[in-house]
C-alpha cells in the first residue's frame, strides 16, 4: 500500500486541500442543527420572526458556504485521485511493457490486464473515497459527539453506550463478510470459465452433442454462486436493520435524558432536537468509517498485485554495446530450462554457429527444444548456461533494442493488432513507406488476398485479426518482419497454415530478395527446408545432426526418419 | 467499476472466416449507460422473470408495505414526544410546570416498539430480495446459458465471443443490480412518497405547500445535470473501454511487442488515453460532485421555509413545535425518494439495455432440427449432390460439389486455403445447412436425421484444440462420458499420447491450464485425437488434425490412425500429402468443386491438379 501511494506524492497539495475543504463543509453540516435549534427555541417559541429570519439566512450562508467547500473538495480529490490513477497506471504498464517473456508467462496475461485496469481503478476509486469520505466520516463523527456535548453533557451517557455496541457489531459482521466476498470472486471466475470454455469451444460441444451436459455444468457453477451472493446479501441484509435499532435506541435515550434536563430546566427543546440530529450523524459516519475499512482491506489486495507487478525488475537487462556485423548468430554450450519448470533443461549444451547470410533450417520433434532455441536469440528468454553470441558479442552485452532491431521475427502464433493491414505491416518498421509495406506483402505472398479485400490495404483487421484466416494471417506477419530488412531473420513455424503452392513461392521470393540476410528456419516439412545451406536436427535439446540434406540422408538415421515419414517409401527424389 | 468493453463493434467488411477461430476471452470495458429500444416490452419480459417467484415477490412487496409505514409512523411519534417536553418559554421559570411525563413515557415506548418492529421488517425486506435477486439471475443466467449452448454455430462465427461473455456477465449483474436494489427503492420510494406527502397534508396543508416548494427545482436540477452527468460518465466508460483493449491487447500480444521493440509507442498510446481518461473522468466526477452540494442547498432553503413560515404559525398558535419537527424529519424524508429516484433511473436505464442484449440472444432461432428419423445404426455411407453453400449471401464457397464416399472409406480431401475443405466438414455435422441441393446419410436426407444422433456417429479432430480446463482424462473422457480409467487409457495409448502422459508430474489428472497452454501444439493435438477414439464413432473426420505434430510422431501414430480408420468412413483433411497419401480415394478441391478424385498414383497419372500440388511439394520447392 505504502509503495503504491507513493504516486501520490506529486499531488499532495490538492491532495491536502481537499481535506481541508471538506473541514468547511462539515463544519458547515455540524453548525446546522445548532441553528436549526436556536430557530426553535428563540424563534418559535419565543415568537420572533425576527430570530428566525436572520438565524435562517446565516443557516443560507453557511449552507452556500459549505457546498461550495463540498464541490471545491471533491475537485480537489478527484484531481489528485485521477492524477494518481493515471501515473500509476502509466507506471504499471511501462513495467509490464519491460518484463520478460518469462516474467508474462509467471503472472499469465489474464492476470496482468486485470491488474492494470481493475485493480488500478479500485485503488484509484479508494484513494477519492479516503480524500472525501474518510475525512468526512471523521469529522462529522468528532463534531457530532463534540457538538452533542455542548448541548449537554450528559449526553455522553447515550454515546459512552451506543458506540461500543455498534462498533463490536460492525466489526463482526465484516470479519465475517469478507472471506465470502473472496468465495464469490471464485465462483464468478468458474461461472466465466465455463461460459467462455463453451462459446470458444462451441464445435467440440456440438459435435459430441454434450449441450445438456454442458449446461448441467453450467448450472452448477451458477448455482454455487448464486448460493454464494445470496448468502453474503443476506449477511449485509443483517447490518442495517441493527444499526437501526442502535441508532432508535439513542435517538429514544436523548429524548428520555432530554426531557429531564428540559424538565430540571437544564437544556431547551430545541437543543433536544438538535442533539437527535447529532446522534443520528455520529452513529451514521461510523457505520460510514466502517465501510470504508471495508474498502480499504479491498483495496489494499489490490494495490499489492499492483505492488507485485511494480516490484518485478526486469529480468532482462539491457547491456550498452551495439551490435556491429552481419548477423552472425552463435550458440555456444547453451543450455535452457524454463524457470520452475520440472524434469530435463529443454536444451542441453548447444552449439552451433550461422555465418552472416547462412540459411539454416531447425528440424526436430514436437518439444524438441526448437522454439526455445530461436527464443534466445532476440532475448525473449536469457540462458541457464553458455552463451549466445549475434555479431561475435554476448547478447546480454548488446543494447535490446537494437539487438532486436536487427532481427525480424515471424512467430507460430501470428498475432495480428488492431488496425490496418498496413499499420500492422509497419509494425514492423515504422517509417515504412507505402511502396516497402506492398512489397514486403509481395515477397510474403499477401499482396494477393490484400487487394481483393474491400479496403485493400486500408482494410482494418479486427482484434486479433479474427477475420482473417490462419494462412493470411500467416502471411501478414511475415510480411511484417520483411519490412524491416532484417539481418537476421527467424521464423518459428511460421509456414503451417500455408498451401504448398503457396509456401513454394514464398520460399522463391525469399531466396530472391534475402541474398545477404540469415535465415534462421525452424519447420516440420522438409520440402520447406530442403534448399537450406545446413539443417540442425534437434532432438531432446541437443543437436543431433547437422548438415545439408544431401549429407544428412546420408549420415543421419533420424533425419532419414523423418524424411521417410514425409515421403512415399520409394519416391525419394 | 464495469469492467466490459461494449463498443459497437465495427461493422466488419471483410468475410468472418467460419473456421472459428474468432478472439475468445471475456470482453473487458465498460458498460454504457444506453437507452434501452423498446423500454415496455423488455420491461414486461423481465418482470416476468422477477415475477417467476410469484411469492417471493409478493411477499417482498408486503413486507416493504410493512417497513415503509412503519418508517413514516416514526416521525410523528417522535413529534408527540418532543410536545410532551415542551416547556414554553412563559413558563420556562415556573418550575411548577412539568413536562408530561406519561406521555413521554407511552410515546417512547411505542417508537420503541415501532422500531424494533421496523428494523425486523427490514431484515426481512434484505433477505426476500436478496433470496428473490438469486432466483431471478439464476433462472436468468440458466435460460441464457442453455439458449447459448443451442444457437447456430453461425451466430457464435459471426459474432465477437467477447461480446456475447459480456452480455452473460456485464448484463446479467446489472439486472441483478437493479433487481436487489432499484425494485426495492422503486417501490418504497414511492411508498414513502405518497405516505409522507398524505401524512404532512393531515397535519397541515400550508406546511405542506411550504416544504414542496423546492421540489420542482430538485427535479429540475436533477433530470439536468443527471442527463449531463450521464454523458460525461458514458464518455469516460468508453475511453476506459478504449484503454483496456490497449492493454488487453498489447498484453497478449507481448511477444510480438518486444519482439519489434513496439514497447515505447505501446506505452505512449497508453499515456495518452490515460492523460485523456483522466481529463474526462475529472470533468465527470466534479460535475457529479456538485449534484451534493446542491440538493443540499435546496433541502436547507426547504428545510428554512419550514421553520420560518412552522415558526410564525406556531407563534399564531396553529401548530405545535413538534408539529415542525416531524415536518422537518418528513421535508428529508420525502426528499429522499426522489433522489433517489434521479439516481435509479440511469441504473434502470442500464439494466433495461442489458435485459434488451440478454433478450435479443434468447430471442435468435436455436439451431434447426426437425429431424425425424433416429436410425439405430449408420453404415456411414456419405453423398454429397451438387451441394452450393455460402457463409455470406451471395459469395458462394460451394459451387455444385459433388462427392460420394462409401461406407469404411477413407477419404482425403486436399486443395488450397479457403477451397472450401473446412466447409464440407461443417456441413456434414451440421454446424451450417446447405443452400440447395442435396446430403445424403445411408441415404437419408441429413437434414430428416435427428440431429444429435446424427452427431452421436460423427466425430471430428480439428485443427485449433479445444480443450477443457480440468483434468487431462477429463478432456479425453468428454467423447465418452461414461468411459472408463481403462478405456481413457487405452485411448490415449491409441493415439501415442499415454507416453508424454505418463511423464506429466501428476499423469492423467494433471490439469490443463486455460486452453492447454502448458501442453505443446502436438501434444494437444494428440489428446484430442485420443478423445475421438474413445468416442468411437461411425464416421471420423480429421481437419488438419495433426499438423501440429511433427512427421515422425505422425507416422508413429500412423499405426494408430489406420486400426482407428477400421470400420469407419474417414474424412480427412490436410496439406501433407504424407498424410493424405494412403487414403482410399484422394479428392481435389479448387474453387468449391471437385476438381478430380481418385488414388493417388492415378491422379499423379493423370498429371492435373493433384499432380501439380505432388510438384509443388516435392519439387517445385528444390528448384
Amino acid at each position: 500500500m505504502k509503495k503504491i501511494l507513493k504516486y501520490l506524492k506529486p499531488y499532495w497539495f490538492v491532495a491536502l486541500l481537499a481535506p481541508l475543504f471538506m473541514i468547511g463543509e462539515v463544519l458547515g453540516d455540524l453548525m446546522q442543527p445548532k441553528l436549526m435549534s436556536k430557530i426553535v427555541d428563540d424563534g418559535v417559541l419565543s415568537g420572533s420572526m425576527d430570530v428566525i429570519l436572520k438565524t435562517g439566512l446565516t443557516m443560507i450562508l453557511l449552507v452556500v458556504a459549505g457546498g461550495i467547500c463540498g464541490v471545491m473538495c471533491t475537485a480537489c480529490s478527484v484531481k489528485a485521485a485521477q492524477s494518481f490513477g493515471s501515473d500509476l497506471r502509466c507506471a504499471a504498464f511501462r513495467r509490464v511493457m519491460e518484463m520478460s517473456l518469462q516474467q508474462t508467462d509467471r503472472f499469465t496475461t489474464g492476470s496482468l490486464v486485470t491488474r492494470l485496469t481493475n485493480d488500478i481503478t479500485m485503488t484509484e476509486h479508494f484513494v477519492s473515497m479516503a480524500l472525501r469520505m474518510f475525512v468526512r466520516s471523521t469529522f462529522s463523527f468528532i463534531g457530532g459527539i463534540a457538538m452533542m456535548l455542548t448541548l449537554d453533557v450528559s449526553f455522553a451517557l447515550v454515546l459512552a453506550c451506543a458506540l461500543p455496541l455498534e462498533v463490536l457489531v460492525m466489526v463482526i459482521m465484516l470479519k465475517k463478510a469478507y472471506p465470502m466476498f473472496r468465495i464469490v470472486q471464485k465462483k464468478l471466475d468458474k461461472v466465466n470459465s465455463v461460459m467462455q470454455e463453451n462459446v470458444t469451444g462451441a464445435r467440440m460441444v456440438k459435435a459430441y452433442v454434450r449441450e445438456e451436459f454442458e449446461t448441467e455444468r453450467f448450472e452448477n457453477a451458477n448455482g454455487d454462486l448464486c448460493e454464494t451472493n445470496y448468502r453474503v446479501s443476506r449477511l449485509l441484509a443483517l447490518i442495517s436493520p441493527l444499526m437501526m435499532v442502535f441508532m432508535n435506541i439513542g435517538v429514544i435515550a436523548v429524548i428520555l435524558i432530554g426531557g429531564y434536563q428540559v424538565e430540571a430546566r437544564a437544556i431547551n427543546v430545541g437543543d433536544v432536537m438538535a442533539a437527535i440530529t447529532y446522534i443520528v450523524q455520529v452513529l451514521n459516519s461510523l457505520l460510514a468509517v466502517g465501510m470504508i475499512f471495508q474498502m480499504i482491506s479491498r483495496a489494499s489486495a489490490s494495490a499489492n498485485r499492483i505492488a507485485e507487478v511494480l516490484d518485478t525488475t526486469p529480468a532482462i537487462v539491457s547491456g550498452s554495446e551495439q551490435p556491429e556485423g552481419k548477423g552472425e548468430v552463435c550458440f555456444e554450450n547453451v543450455s535452457f530450462a524454463y524457470p520452475n519448470a520440472q524434469g530435463d533443461p529443454v536444451l542441453r549444451e548447444v552449439s552451433f554457429t550461422v555465418q552472416p547470410g547462412e540459411f539454416v533450417a531447425v528440424l526436430g520433434a514436437t518439444g524438441s527444444g526448437k522454439t526455445s532455441l530461436v527464443n534466445l536469440i532476440p532475448r525473449f528468454y536469457d540462458v541457464t548456461d553458455g552463451a549466445v553470441y549475434v555479431d561475435g558479442e554476448d547478447v546480454r552485452a548488446l543494447e535490446t533494442e537494437a539487438l532486436r532491431a536487427k532481427i525480424g521475427c515471424v512467430l507460430q502464433k501470428s498475432e495480428l493488432f488492431s488496425g490496418s493491414v498496413t499499420e500492422n505491416i509497419r509494425w514492423g518498421k515504422e517509417d515504412a513507406t507505402q511502396e516497402e509495406v506492398v512489397a514486403a506483402a509481395k515477397i510474403a505472398q499477401a499482396d494477393e488476398f490484400v487487394s481483393k479485400l474491400p479496403e485493400g490495404y486500408d482494410t482494418i483487421i479486427g482484434e486479433k485479426g479474427a477475420s482473417l484466416s490462419g494462412g493470411q494471417k500467416q502471411r501478414l506477419s511475415i510480411a511484417r518482419a520483411l519490412v524491416r530488412k532484417p539481418d537476421i531473420l527467424i521464423f518459428d513455424d511460421s509456414t503451417s497454415a500455408l498451401d504448398l503452392g503457396t509456401e513454394a513461392r514464398l520460399q522463391a521470393a525469399l531466396r530472391e530478395n534475402l541474398r545477404g540476410t540469415t535465415v534462421i528456419m525452424i519447420a516440420q516439412r522438409i520440402a520447406s527446408v530442403r534448399n537450406a545451406d545446413r539443417i540442425l536436427v534437434l532432438e531432446n535439446g541437443v543437436i543431433a545432426a547437422e548438415g545439408k540434406h544431401e549429407e544428412l540422408l546420408e549420415t543421419s538415421e533420424l533425419y532419414r526418419d523423418i524424411f521417410a515419414s514425409q515421403q512415399h517409401n520409394t519416391e525419394v527424389k | 467499476m464495469a469492467e466490459k468493453k461494449r463498443e459497437q463493434a465495427p461493422q466488419q467488411t471483410v468475410q468472418m472466416r467460419p473456421g472459428g477461430r474468432g478472439p475468445g476471452g471475456p470482453g473487458r470495458g465498460p458498460a454504457m449507460r444506453e437507452k434501452p429500444k423498446d423500454g415496455k416490452k423488455t420491461l414486461k419480459r423481465l418482470l416476468s422473470y422477477i415475477g417467476s417467484s410469484k411469492y417471493l415477490l409478493i411477499g417482498l412487496l408486503a413486507v416493504m408495505l410493512v417497513t415503509t409505514v412503519l418508517t413514516l409512523a416514526a416521525p410523528a411519534l417522535q413529534a408527540t414526544a418532543i410536545d410532551a417536553i415542551t416547556i414554553l418559554p412563559e413558563d420556562w421559570s415556573n418550575l411548577a410546570v412539568h413536562i408530561n411525563k406519561s406521555l413521554l413515557v407511552k410515546t417512547l415506548i411505542a417508537i420503541a416498539a415501532v422500531y424494533l418492529l421496523s428494523s425486523l421488517s427490514m431484515l426481512l425486506q434484505g433477505i426476500l430480495a436478496a433470496k428473490l435477486t438469486k432466483s431471478t439471475v439464476m433462472k436468468l443466467r440458466g435460460d441464457l446459458f442453455a439458449r447459448i449452448e443451442h444457437l447456430p454455430l453461425r451466430y457464435i462465427d459471426t459474432h465477437k465471443h467477447g461480446d456475447i461473455m459480456s452480455r452473460m456477465t456485464n448484463d446479467v449483474e446489472n439486472i441483478s443490480n437493479t433487481v436487489s436494489s432499484s425494485i426495492a427503492s422503486l417501490f418504497s420510494g414511492a411508498l414513502t412518497l405518497i405516505g409522507t406527502i398524505s401524512i404532512m397534508l393531515w397535519y397541515s396543508p400550508i406546511m405542506t405547500l411550504v416544504a414542496m416548494v423546492t421540489v420542482p427545482f430538485t427535479l429540475l436540477f436533477g433530470t439536468k445535470v443527471g442527463g449531463k452527468m450521464r454523458k460525461l460518465f458514458s464518455k469516460q466508460q468508453a475511453i476506459l473501454g478504449r484503454l483496456n483493449g490497449h492493454v488487453e491487447e498489447m498484453v497478449t500480444g507481448h511477444k510480438t511487442v518486444t519482439a519489434y521493440g513496439r514497447d515505447k509507442r505501446a506505452i505512449e498510446e497508453f499515456t495518452e488515453l490515460s492523460e485523456e481518461m483522466k481529463k474526462t473522468s475529472i470533468r465527470a466526477q466534479v460535475f457529479g460532485g456538485t449534484m451534493g452540494p446542491v440538493m443540499n442547498f435546496l433541502g436547507n432553503t426547504g428545510f428554512l421555509l419550514i421553520a420560518a413560515v412552522g415558526g410564525y404559525l406556531a407563534l399564531e398558535g396553529s401548530i405545535s413545535v413538534g408539529v415542525i419537527q416531524a415536518f422537518l424529519i418528513y421535508a428529508r424524508q420525502f426528499t429522499r425518494p426522489i433522489n433517489e429516484l434521479a439516481n435509479q433511473y440511469a441504473q434502470i436505464q442500464t439494466a433495461m439495455a442489458g435485459a434488451e442484449r440478454v433478450f435479443a440472444i434468447m430471442d435468435e432461432p436455436s439451431e434447426p432440427n426437425f429431424g425425424k428419423l433416429y436410425p439405430e445404426s449408420i453404415r456411414g455411407e456419405i453423398e454429397l449432390k451438387d451441394v452450393v453453400f455460402s457463409y455470406v449471401p451471395g459469395k458462394q464457397v460451394l459451387k455444385g460439389l459433388d462427392l460420394s464416399v462409401s461406407p469404411g472409406q477413407k477419404i482425403a480431401i486436399v486443395g488450397a486455403t479457403g477451397a472450401g475443405k473446412t466447409t464440407i466438414v461443417n456441413l456434414l455435422t451440421r454446424f451450417y445447412d446447405i443452400d440447395s441441393g442435396e446430403i445424403l446419410l445411408d441415404g437419408m436426407e441429413l437434414r430428416d436425421i435427428e440431429r444429435d444422433t446424427l452427431r452421436k456417429n460423427i466425430a471430428i479432430v480439428l485443427q485449433d484444440t479445444v480443450l477443457f480446463s480440468d483434468t487431462i482424462a477429463y478432456n479425453i473422457r468428454y467423447g465418452r462420458l461414461d468411459a472408463t480409467d481403462e478405456e481413457v487409457r487405452a485411448a490415449a495409448k491409441m493415439a501415442n499420447a499415454d507416453s508424454f502422459i505418463s511423464r506429466l508430474p501428476n499423469g492423467y489428472d494433471t490439469e490443463l491450464s486455460e486452453s492447454g497452454s502448458n501442453l505443446s501444439g502436438g501434444q494437444r493435438q494428440l489428446i484430442s485425437i485420443a478423445r475421438a477414439v474413445l468416442a468411437d464413432p461411425k464416421i471420423l473426420i480429421l481437419d488438419e488434425a495433426t499438423s501440429s505434430v511433427d512427421t515422425r510422431t505422425e507416422m508413429h501414430i500412423q499405426n494408430a490412425m489406420v486400426a482407428l480408420m477400421k470400420n469407419r468412413t474417414s474424412l480427412i483433411i490436410a496439406h501433407r500429402l504424407s498424410t493424405i497419401r494412403d487414403a482410399d480415394k484422394i479428392v481435389v478441391i479448387e474453387d468449391g468443386v471437385v476438381a478430380e478424385a481418385g488414388s493417388h498414383d492415378e491422379l499423379l497419372a493423370k498429371e492435373g491438379a493433384y499432380y501439380r500440388l505432388y510438384q509443388k511439394q516435392y519439387a517445385g520447392i528444390a528448384t
